[in-house]
């Protein structure tokens, strides 16, 4: 019996999607079996990240609909055969969803996955709130900035209330996960140091990816960034996939090495 | 002559209704010998002299032991029934001013220690806490987090949302990104200088008192 993990951030732009097909990526390279599923009805962008554009012939919805059989919607990742992937809809929009329908669908994975990671939209509406709905587990995403923190404190307070884990009497597991970290302006003061942001939410750490420009290319690519040498949010997100998978990580201290990194080569040169 | 005897809830008393003779004194004498002459008629009225008032007449009638009253308005137009509907109104209005009292207190009580919650949760962005007593709240708000409250607020963290208070008083710490509103009136941050502050009203003027200027550990 796999476990839902929801990633949500209640700010669009953080790197939600980012966040999903690096960390399935990463923990079917640890060998788990890993299905992403993409829960932004109407918007769907996960696919192109992960470089699956072209396969989807089937959305989740037609599946929930019972159209068609689960097993004919999901695809394969041709990278890493532990990885598959479930589409969300491009034509319907989020009013489709429906709480038991998306209980069984998501049992259903849960039968032949370790993980079955959500994708959440961004937002507090509808959608998001059926997307957390029956996870057991939620990966923050934010960046180092106010308004970021803020809507995840707002996500969060809805994950808290509104879950059918806490109308049960559990706790959703949450961790956060500080994403577009830039060690410099954290040094100067400019950006939100992760002291505060955990302070702020109050949840657990589970990793912080530096801003890399790498990024960008690699999603147009549809060629996870996780999947590249040498990249250093690549590199991030393959200790918090270890960590996910039970792996103890030291946690890397990316807000400061950076910043000595400059000043030796500042040093080298004076 | 006694026509009703009542009780009312913190008074008794017993009503009569007296026979007046009202008079003015124009002549002296002949005033003298017309109460000498009618004197049976007037005994058991009580006599109302309307102006002047001499020593002499004042004697007579004091020898005479009949009981009179100088310049006093009369009840007049008043019959039984509308005096019973007098009293009838007072009755009503006595007994809704103590059911007002008695509300009151019990507001007031409410508000000072009947209601008190005690929350170690923290308050998120888009929570409103609506809270009718008091409140000690052991965690954070955070920005975009709203308390309503009609009693008493602690904070025992800092405060990064809004606080609306119309209670006796605050304790808050130091919150620079506050936006805290007590009864109406919006309080300063820079003025919660120190680790805990109490902010009170006192003859209409907030106050606000530096209580602690080291952090305090509450858990311990």
């Amino acid at each position: 019996m796999g476990i839902v993990i929801a990633v949500i951030s209640g700010k669009g732009g953080v790197g939600k999607t980012t966040a999903t097909a690096n960390l399935g990526l990463g923990i079917a390279m640890n060998g788990e079996k890993v299905v992403v599923v993409d829960f932004d009805i109407g918007q769907r962008n996960l696919d192109m990240i992960l470089g699956l554009e072209n396969r989807v012939v089937y959305d989740m919805v037609q599946v929930m609909d019972g159209e068609v059989n689960i097993k004919q919607a999901l695809i394969k990742s041709k990278v890493n055969p532990d990885l598959s992937f479930l589409a969300a809809s491009q034509t319907k929009d989020k009013t489709v969803l429906d709480s038991n329908k998306i209980k069984e669908l998501l049992d259903n994975l849960k039968k032949d996955f370790d993980y079955v990671i959500l994708d959440a939209p961004a937002g507090i509406e509808g959608g998001y709130e059926h997307t957390i709905e029956f996870a057991d587990a939620a990966i923050i995403v934010v960046n180092p900035e106010v308004s970021s923190i803020r809507d995840a404190d707002r996500a969060i307070g809805i994950l808290d209330s509104k879950s059918q884990k806490v109308k049960d009497g559990e706790e959703v597991v949450k961790y956060l996960i500080i994403n577009r970290i830039v060690a410099e302006m954290v040094q100067k003061g400019e950006m939100l140091n992760s002291e505060d942001i955990l302070e702020i939410l109050n949840i657990k750490l589970l990793g912080k990816i530096p801003e890399d420009r790498g990024v960008i290319d690699a999603s147009n690519q549809g060629k996870p960034v996780i999947l590249k040498d040498k990249s250093i949010a690549g590199e991030a997100y393959k200790r918090i996939a270890m960590r996910i998978c039970g792996k103890n990580v030291k946690m890397e201290d990316i807000e400061r090495v950076d910043v000595s990194f400059m000043n030796k080569f500042k040093g080298i040169f004076k | 002559m006694k026509i009703k005897k009542y009780e009312r809830s913190l008074l008794k008393g017993n009503q009569y209704s007296v026979k007046v003779y009202e008079t003015t004194v124009e002549d002296e004498n002949k005033f003298i010998s017309f109460f000498d002459n009618n004197y049976i008629l007037f005994k058991d009225r009580l006599i109302v002299i309307n102006g002047e008032l001499s020593d002499r007449i004042k004697d007579y009638l004091i020898s005479k032991s009949l009981i009179f009253v100088n310049n006093i308005e009369l009840p007049r137009n008043k019959n039984r029934q509308e005096l019973e509907l007098e009293e009838e109104r007072i009755r009503l209005e006595e007994e809704r001013e103590q059911e007002f009292i008695k509300a009151e207190l019990n507001r007031l009580s409410n508000k000072l220690h009947n209601n008190l919650k005690v929350l170690d949760s923290m308050v998120r962005s888009g929570q409103e806490l609506k809270i009718d007593g008091d409140l000690l709240l052991l965690n954070r708000v955070n920005s975009g987090a709203t308390i309503n409250i009609t009693g008493n607020l602690i904070i025992t963290q800092v405060v990064e949302g809004a606080i609306r208070c119309d209670g006796n008083f605050m304790m808050l710490s130091n919150s620079p990104k506050a936006n805290i509103i007590f009864h109406g009136v919006q309080v300063d941050n820079d003025l919660l200088e120190e680790k805990l502050n109490r902010i009170e009203l006192k003859d209409n003027k907030i106050l606000i008192t530096p209580v602690l200027k080291k952090e305090i550990n509450w858990a311990s």
